[in-house]
């Protein structure tokens, strides 16, 4: 258990390793320059470590609703965005920022999905998230 | 030292929000491809439609290169990192973490790391010592984050 929790943190590392690098690479090229080759490397990679565990095409990927193709249209913009923010925000505040809106996001498309949930528990976690966006918002510095 | 107020770009606030809801479209849309396929394919599939899709923006759009001198070897393995995240993820989700421990943690390791980085401008990034205002923030979204983890779905 203490291993797996290691391995979900490391996870979270390298979420913001990733963004780090590419965020230096945008400085050098263009942010979209640097999305494309987090993709292609990541395609490569993922290719070959497929290849060699096997079973890339198992189950029944062709019944898949053609809508659940378009995440990779939307991480180009993802990794975009994060490789602009944090050569102007900082690590810690593009973090911070987009973990803001995926949760209240999240919580908008479980709504609209008809997710079950509970709602003070919702509007509670929303409240404080708005709060610290707010908080964030005029930062003084020396 | 003379304190001054800097506020966040209002476009730069509201693009990392914005960035932050693709999230949870990209994590719907990989999600239900991990449901019919493997997870291989659902992270492989993304990421070559992703490469397709960047190489037509690059076409279109032709953004210029900020440096005529091309970066070091490791500036381009961001991508080995945020494949391998997609490997320990389907690890842990697996694991008694579930979703809601691995999101919770994930989150944990990701802001640990950032704040490390901003103090010491890893990466030739731009250096950013972290104010008050910074960690009352990451306290309050955080543990928004948590609550809306463990007690916001479900029930």
């Amino acid at each position: 258990m203490t291993g797996f929790a290691a391995l979900a943190l490391l996870a979270g590392v390298l979420v913001s390793l990733s963004r780090q690098i590419n965020g230096r690479l945008a400085l050098s090229t263009s942010a979209m320059e640097s999305s494309f080759w987090n993709h292609i490397v990541g395609l490569v990679f993922i290719t070959v470590v497929a290849l060699l565990v096997g079973g890339l095409f198992a189950g029944e990927p062709a019944a898949a609703p053609w809508w659940a193709y378009f995440g990779g249209p939307i991480g180009v913009i993802f990794v975009a965005a994060g490789s602009w923010l944090i050569a102007r925000i900082g690590a810690a505040q593009t973090a911070l920022l987009i973990i803001a809106g995926q949760m209240v996001s999240g919580v908008a498309i479980d709504i609209i999905m008809g997710a079950p949930g509970n709602l003070w528990a919702r509007s509670f976690g929303v409240v404080l998230i708005l709060a610290g966006m707010w908080v964030v918002r005029g930062e003084r510095r020396g | 030292m003379s304190l001054r107020t800097e506020t966040i770009h209002p476009l730069y606030f509201a693009s990392a929000f914005g960035t932050g809801s693709l999230l949870s479209f990209m994590v719907l849309f990989n999600g239900t491809l991990a449901a019919y396929g493997s997870l291989f394919f659902a992270s492989w599939v993304p990421h070559l439609t992703g490469t397709l899709t960047a190489m037509l923006f690059l076409l279109v759009l032709r953004p210029k290169r900020a440096r005529a001198i091309r970066p070091s070897f490791w500036v381009y393995l961001g991508g080995v990192s945020g494949a391998v995240t997609v490997m320990l993820t389907a690890t842990t989700l697996n694991s008694g973490l579930a979703l809601s421990g691995t999101i919770a943690l994930g989150l944990a390791g990701q802001m640990m790391f950032s704040l490390f980085a901003d103090m010491r401008g890893l990466f030739g990034l731009p250096q950013r010592i972290p104010v008050w205002r910074d960690y009352l923030s990451l306290l309050l979204i955080i543990t928004g984050s948590l609550i809306l983890i463990f007690w916001g779905s479900g029930s």
